[in-house]
């Protein structure tokens, strides 16, 4: 799939949750050597660690395996979050803090010692299919920049075209799409460009 | 009278024929006294009773607890997790330095699955006494149904998930571990009040693990919920954080069934904990 991708430096590759389970550091640096060879340069890649406990060992490991950001869950307890984003800090990685069935952001970073870099807003895979109902939280967008203007929004959850626009238009400076790919792999190429086309 | 003293000859084809015969005889006779004793011994398994079944079993393989086979944990009996977080080298040393205990149970920590994914759990079983309970502490927090599958095809006896998840995740997690025949256990971390959790839920998990994380330093254990919990619902109880054995001690006598701790405690103690928690705690 990695090698059907258009070769642009627009695109990030997560190495998702399932994947380290099931692979482990090997998961994230076979990512990384994989798209590093397609864009000819060094790779971003996001490790999806949902980090719940450990936090100082677990974005060590991921440093390791060659991960450029990892992330901790909002849910944690805040001591665990401090100390995620003091290790990335120290090992020069991205911090990300996935607000996943946390009802007000805002409170977690107002708790937090330092800033994460990026807050990635979530609507669940779990919640998408069985509670339709729920939504992705757009407005908390425009909220947490407006107070913390160094902050990056990553938006996860939405599929469709339609969605994803919707993301870029209320400000998300990061969209994470997987299913669409997941479901279609022989449409990957295409799926990649209708998207790329969306964020011009 | 001349008396002919050539003894008869038998022909030789006559020979062969007899001895194929009788062979045939032996080796029909052989086989289905085989498929006899095979129908047999099946047809008294049919007729058992379930717990009779497994007196058979508990005979025929000498297993100490027929519970084992079906990797399942018993109620009325106190168990030790101990819970591997850092190398596999280390993890391989520490199991098979364990004795062959059906109370002590094995946990690949979320940090080895992270670093080795699936292959930790695989591994540290082939390394544990035969027929260990393995947990695997994925810590499930989205996509239940895949990580669930992976566990239980590694060859766990149970996996994780966490109370903060979604419900729907909580809820997805739990079924599939049905599915799987494996045990589900929920880790209420960072959860204010575990039993709020519980009354969301459509099916039970089979454990709740009150937990203190590694990074909380100045929390205490939530050991009044044990009784809580216990006295609303029919599961095991497992508490994890405890940092001695005076702690573990603790935790049992606030009624956990299972307690966890860390491969730091274990390796302070040069196997006196799970010997001391064998002996002193039944």
């Amino acid at each position: 799939m990695v090698y059907k991708l258009p070769a642009s430096d627009k695109i990030i590759i997560e190495a998702g949750t399932p994947l380290i389970r099931k692979y482990g550091q090997k998961g994230i640096t076979s990512l990384k050597n994989w798209w590093s060879e397609r864009i000819q340069k060094p790779a971003y890649i996001i490790a999806d660690l949902k980090c719940m406990d450990r936090s100082a060992q677990e974005v060590r490991s991921a440093f390791e395996a060659g991960a450029s950001a990892a992330t901790c869950l909002g849910l944690a307890p805040i001591e665990t979050i401090n100390e995620f984003i003091n290790e990335c800090k120290e090992k020069e990685i991205d911090s990300m803090l996935d607000m996943m069935n946390v009802p007000f952001p805002f409170e977690i970073l107002q708790r937090i010692d330092n800033l994460p870099n990026i807050v990635v807003l979530h609507r669940g895979v779990d919640e998408n299919e069985k509670n339709r109902e729920k939504e992705i939280p757009y407005d908390q967008i425009n909220r947490i920049r407006g107070t913390y203007n160094n902050l990056l929004i990553s938006v996860a959850g939405g599929e469709t075209t339609r969605e994803v626009m919707r993301a870029f238009f209320n400000n998300a400076n990061i969209v994470v799409v997987w299913r669409s790919f997941y479901e279609s792999p022989d449409d990957t190429a295409k799926l990649a460009q209708d998207f790329l086309r969306l964020i011009k | 009278m001349k008396m002919n003293h050539n003894n008869p000859k038998i022909p030789k084809g006559i020979i062969i024929n007899l001895v194929i015969i009788i062979a045939t005889f032996i080796f029909v006779n052989y086989i289905a006294g085989l498929i006899f004793l095979i129908t047999y011994i099946l047809n008294s398994l049919k007729s058992f009773s379930k717990n009779q079944k497994e007196e058979f079993i508990k005979d025929v393989i000498e297993i100490e607890n027929v519970d084992l086979l079906k990797n399942k944990i018993e109620k009325r009996k106190k168990y030790l997790q101990i819970s591997l977080n850092s190398r596999l080298e280390v993890a391989q040393e520490i199991v098979l330095s364990l004795p062959k205990s059906d109370r002590v149970l094995i946990e690949v920590g979320s940090s080895l699955i992270n670093r080795y994914g699936t292959m930790s759990v695989s591994g540290v079983k082939i390394f544990a006494p035969t027929n260990s309970y393995i947990i695997a502490d994925c810590k499930c927090a989205d996509l239940a149904p895949r990580e669930v599958k992976m566990m239980a095809n590694a060859g766990a006896s149970a996996a994780t998930c966490l109370g903060v998840a979604p419900i729907e995740t909580i809820d997805s997690f739990i079924e599939e571990c049905q599915k799987f025949n494996i045990d589900s256990m929920i880790d209420m971390m960072n959860v204010e009040s575990a039993i709020e959790v519980l009354k969301k839920l459509k099916k039970l998990p089979n454990v709740v693990i009150l937990n203190k994380g590694s990074n909380e330093i100045n929390k205490q254990i939530p050991f009044y919920q044990i009784n809580q919990i216990k006295g609303n619902y029919n599961l095991f109880v497992a508490v994890s954080g405890s940092q001695t054995i005076k702690e573990v001690q603790s935790a049992i006598f606030n009624a956990a069934d299972i307690v966890v701790v860390g491969e730091d405690l274990y390796n302070s103690q040069q196997d006196q904990l799970v010997e001391t928690f064998l002996k002193k705690i039944k």
